[in-house]
């Protein structure tokens, strides 16, 4: 047998720490295939690759649901805690205040994040803990097949059943509210400007929340308000197969030029309205950015890009009052007082 | 008439709010001072001002501390209690009321000392007569019992710690009450404190604040806590201890202390500091712990070292939560949905609350996983002699955890599940370290830590998990005995009923029973607690709830043969053990199993 000519390599390319791509990377997806999620585990590799960030010393945490997954499909060689539901950020709490060294990224959902652990999400913020908080955001409890999420339109119409009629909560305007120090939305579609986010996010000394509308592929069949119904319609044989689950490509890239809007089709037929907020805005004006959120609200869309950001807030390990270096670093016999000192005790309380 | 000498129970009842507990705290330590061995129960309301409140203070020359059976002198400082309070006396007992309090003395059968507080009060201060009111009854009761002037005074001194104002103050009002009784009244009573020597100097501390010593000796890395009696003081304890030892020079800590948004949460806290190589703990009690259920399945199957006091009070719900039991015994035992069993420590002591302080963290890290320390309100919250506390006989104990790359690379095969050593204890990694870099889960998994559904993987990591804490049964503080020759009946108790078994083992002997005692220190139980039971004819399970809850695990762990020759006797009516009651049940209880 003839040996094929082999293909002069291509260089690999690296970054500032001399490591490639491949270092960020991590397991196989295992989530509906197309699934924005999977979109998102690809900029969370690139924008850790790109920012130069030591693999090992990032901390991958989650909750439980698709996006809570996410942590085995990406950034190999860090360690990570796929915790309980909608408690991330409680053991990421713990975590943070024995090792501040460490980079924390969080992946949670809208299950995870506006229901059953809004409370945690909440405080987490309210201590300014220093991690990256990314919600994957798809209006919708995927793994137990499609029920409503608390982030999912008023009109929303599932497969079966009544349309949703209560009322969503909307994350970055509550973040803003509590006083998050950084506040974005994005889009899974969106790599440019969420990877520019993300970068923009590890880098934050505080809570950065991301807001990452992600619409589910196989439970987002919605055609009431802002959204069209034509791929439901045209499968609907496939459609009312429970358990067959449609293959689909990842939804297009988009990027949405500052202070203009696009309209971008979903692989159900249904069109959400994406804007980029203006380069005008001002992020550090609270009251600028909710407004931005109602008014994309009031017109149907959703607006996106940097909403909110204040680098003037002490972050949580400035307010524990710490040691300088982390407190696993500090040795045992500095982590017990001496003998000397309980003889001391002793002796006050025999006084 | 013959005198009673460092024998009986003084009852006081007050509002909560009104300054009581500083004066009922100074009567106990003066008696204290005087080497009379006593002790305090508080009866407290779930109330910050106006309610009743019982303070209990017991002299016993036998050492009993437990509340006695019955009260010898009353004093009557609260018109809600009034009649209630009089009407369960018996006849001959010592009443000293307050004669401003509107109320009328409805007994003639009983030895009556009308005082007039509030007045005498008032004459010091009008505006903080409530206040003083209380320690005129200390200074009557000093003045009729015969307590030394100058433990009174030291007491006082100690109470106030620097106060000048509040130190005069309370020496005048003491001043006024011994007056008054002294050119008023004429003793008509038996009841009299002799000093006794002291044999080795003793101190009064609280289990909560020996448990915080304990943990701060532990080298606690983060306290997350959610305050619920009767577990706060606990939490706090080790709050007012980091600045004095766990502070650099440049006021740096080197232990983080968040208060958490609920019990949840502080479970989760705790369960990162571990994941993340840390010393985490928290504080609480039962209702903490039921909310904390799903992180402790989490903390036992992922197997991350984490320390849970649980400072019991009375349940189901919010029970009363200003009540003593010994009722979280299983839900600590068998924690969390699946199969799961954790360990247990169980201090009866302020000394056991300080050493466990420390060895639980040791604990958690050599067997990863939650542990639990079973105190009760009774012991947390009121105040036991103390000896001093012993600095700890041993360096912290970290684990198998693997922190360099030499010792990592000469593992012939590493996974975060695999039983190297045969012992159920696998090696881990740090996160931050690179080494073996995984995705902790508390779904299922193989021995590499990878999500696994195979019946398998599943069956052996159990199996290991069950190796893993049953195995650890000897390694725990042994049980204490003290064991009968004869070996007719043994007792096996936990606890805070210490303080109560040695007046119901004298009760039994009294009736000619010979009686062992055997006081379980740890779940899962030493093989030593089987041989006790073997050893003896029979034995009973004294606890302090319903249910009988250690007994249950008893039978459900004990050989076959074994189990007919243990009995239950369990109850709790909410105060701390009283011996009579256990000591009639236990009778009770050998008499049917003679049938």
């Amino acid at each position: 047998m003839s040996e094929r000519p082999k293909r002069a390599a291509r260089p690999v390319k690296l970054n500032v720490l001399n490591e490639p791509k491949d270092s960020y990377t991590g397991g196989k997806s295992s989530l509906c295939p197309g699934c924005g999620h999977d979109q998102i585990s690809n900029v969370i590799i690139s924008a850790a690759w790109e920012n130069g960030i030591e693999p090992h010393r990032v901390a991958k945490m989650s909750g439980i649901g698709c996006s809570s997954k996410t942590p085995a499909y990406y950034l190999g060689q860090s360690h990570g805690f796929n915790t309980v539901h909608g408690r991330m950020p409680s053991v990421t709490t713990g975590a943070y205040a024995i090792n501040k060294d460490l980079l924390y990224i969080g992946v949670s959902g809208d299950g995870d994040s506006a229901s059953i652990g809004i409370g945690q999400l909440i405080h987490a913020i309210r201590r300014n803990m220093d991690m990256v908080y990314i919600v994957e955001n798809n209006g919708v409890y995927g793994l137990t097949k499609g029920q409503y999420s608390a982030t999912a339109d008023i009109g929303s119409k599932k497969k079966k059943g009544a349309p949703n009629k209560t009322q969503p909560i909307d994350l970055c305007a509550l973040a803003i509210n509590l006083g998050c120090t950084f506040v974005a939305r994005s889009f899974s579609g969106s790599k440019k400007q969420l990877g520019a986010l993300l970068k923009a996010a590890m880098s934050h000394k505080g809570f950065a929340l991301i807001d990452v509308i992600s619409p589910c592929v196989t439970f987002n069949n919605n055609d009431e308000s802002m959204r069209s119904y034509g791929y439901v319609k045209e499968n609907e044989m496939t459609l009312h197969m429970a358990d067959y689950i449609p293959h689909f490509n990842p939804v297009e890239e988009i990027e949405v030029p500052d202070g203009h809007f696009r309209d971008i089709t979903l692989h159900d037929g249904s069109v959400i309205r994406l804007e980029t907020i203006s380069a005008e805005h001002d992020p550090s004006n609270a009251v600028a950015a909710l407004t931005a959120l109602h008014e994309a609200e009031s017109s149907q869309k959703h607006v996106t890009g940097l909403l909110y950001f204040d680098s003037s807030k002490p972050s949580l390990a400035e307010d524990l009052g710490l040691v300088d270096s982390a407190l696993l670093d500090v040795p045992n016999d500095v982590l017990r007082p001496s003998r000397e000192s309980l003889d001391k005790i002793n002796a006050a309380l025999h006084s | 008439m013959e005198t009673i000498a460092n024998d009986f129970t003084i009852n006081i009842a007050t509002a909560n709010g009104t300054g009581s507990q500083s004066a009922n705290l100074i009567l106990l330590q003066s008696l204290f001072e005087m080497g009379v061995p006593v002790s305090g129960k508080n009866m407290f309301p779930s109330n910050i001002s106006g309610l009743p409140t019982w303070y209990i203070v017991r002299l016993s020359d036998h050492g009993y501390q437990a509340p006695g059976n019955r009260t010898h002198i009353q004093v009557l400082v609260n018109p809600a209690t009034w009649h209630e309070d009089l009407e369960s006396l018996e006849p001959g007992s010592v009443v000293i009321w307050n004669e401003n309090a509107k109320m009328e003395m409805t007994r003639d059968d009983v030895i009556s000392y009308p005082v007039p507080m509030s007045a005498l009060a008032r004459k010091i201060n009008p505006k903080i007569a409530k206040l003083v009111t209380n320690i005129i009854y200390v200074g009557v009761l000093a003045e009729l019992l015969g307590i030394d002037q100058d433990e009174l005074e030291a007491a006082v001194a100690k109470q106030f710690k620097g106060k000048t104002t509040a130190i005069e103050l309370n020496i005048t009002a003491l001043g006024l009450g011994r007056d008054y009784f002294k050119e008023n009244l004429s003793k008509s009573d038996p009841y009299v404190v002799e000093k006794r020597v002291i044999e080795k100097p003793q101190f009064f501390i609280d289990g909560n604040e020996a448990a915080a010593l304990g943990c701060i000796y532990g080298g606690v890395q983060l306290l997350a806590w959610y305050p619920i009696t009767p577990s706060s003081s606990l939490a706090e304890g080790i709050i007012n201890y980091i600045p004095q030892l766990r502070t650099d020079d440049d006021g740096k800590a080197n232990c983080a202390v968040i208060q958490a948004e609920d019990e949840l949460a502080a479970a989760g806290m705790v369960l990162g500091a571990g994941w993340a190589g840390g010393r985490g703990m928290t504080a609480t009690s039962g209702p903490g712990i039921s909310l904390m259920q799903e992180f402790i399945g989490l903390g036992y199957f992922a197997e991350i070292p984490s320390v849970f006091w649980d400072v019991v009070r009375v349940g189901p719900s919010t029970g009363l939560p200003t009540r003593t039991q010994q009722s979280d015994i299983t839900m600590l035992y068998e924690g969390s949905h699946g199969d799961t069993q954790h360990i247990v420590l169980i201090p009866g002591t302020v000394e056991e609350c300080f050493e466990y302080g420390w060895r639980a963290f040791d604990y958690a890290e050599r067997f990863q996983t939650p542990i639990f320390v079973l105190s009760d309100l009774d012991l947390g919250m009121n105040r036991w002699a103390c000896d001093g506390f012993e600095y700890p006989d041993q360096d912290m104990d970290r684990g198998k955890v693997v922190r360099e790359r030499d010792v990592f690379e000469a593992f012939e095969e590493f996974g975060r599940y695999l039983d190297v050593d045969g012992d159920g204890i696998p090696y881990r990694t740090l996160p931050g370290s690179g080494m073996d870099p995984i995705l902790y889960r508390g779904t299922g998994h193989n021995t590499k830590g990878v999500y696994s559904e195979k019946p398998h993987d599943y069956y052996e990591l159990m199996q290991r998990l069950k190796r893993k804490i049953d195995g650890a049964r000897d390694e725990l503080p042994a049980p204490i005995l003290r064991e009968e020759e004869e070996c007719e009946v043994g007792i096996i108790y936990l606890g805070s009923m210490e303080n109560t078994i040695q007046e119901i083992d004298d009760m039994l002997e009294k009736t000619g029973l010979k009686v062992s005692q055997c006081r379980v220190r740890a779940l899962p139980m030493h093989s030593e607690v089987e041989n006790f039971i073997r050893r003896h004819e029979v034995t009973i399970v004294l606890e302090i709830n319903r249910d009988g809850q250690l007994y249950g695990i008893l039978r459900k762990e004990l050989p076959n043969d074994l189990i007919t020759k243990v009995r239950s006797v369990a109850y709790s009516d909410g105060i701390p053990p009283r011996a009579q009651i256990y000591a009639d049940r236990i009778l009770e209880t050998l008499k049917e199993a003679e049938k």
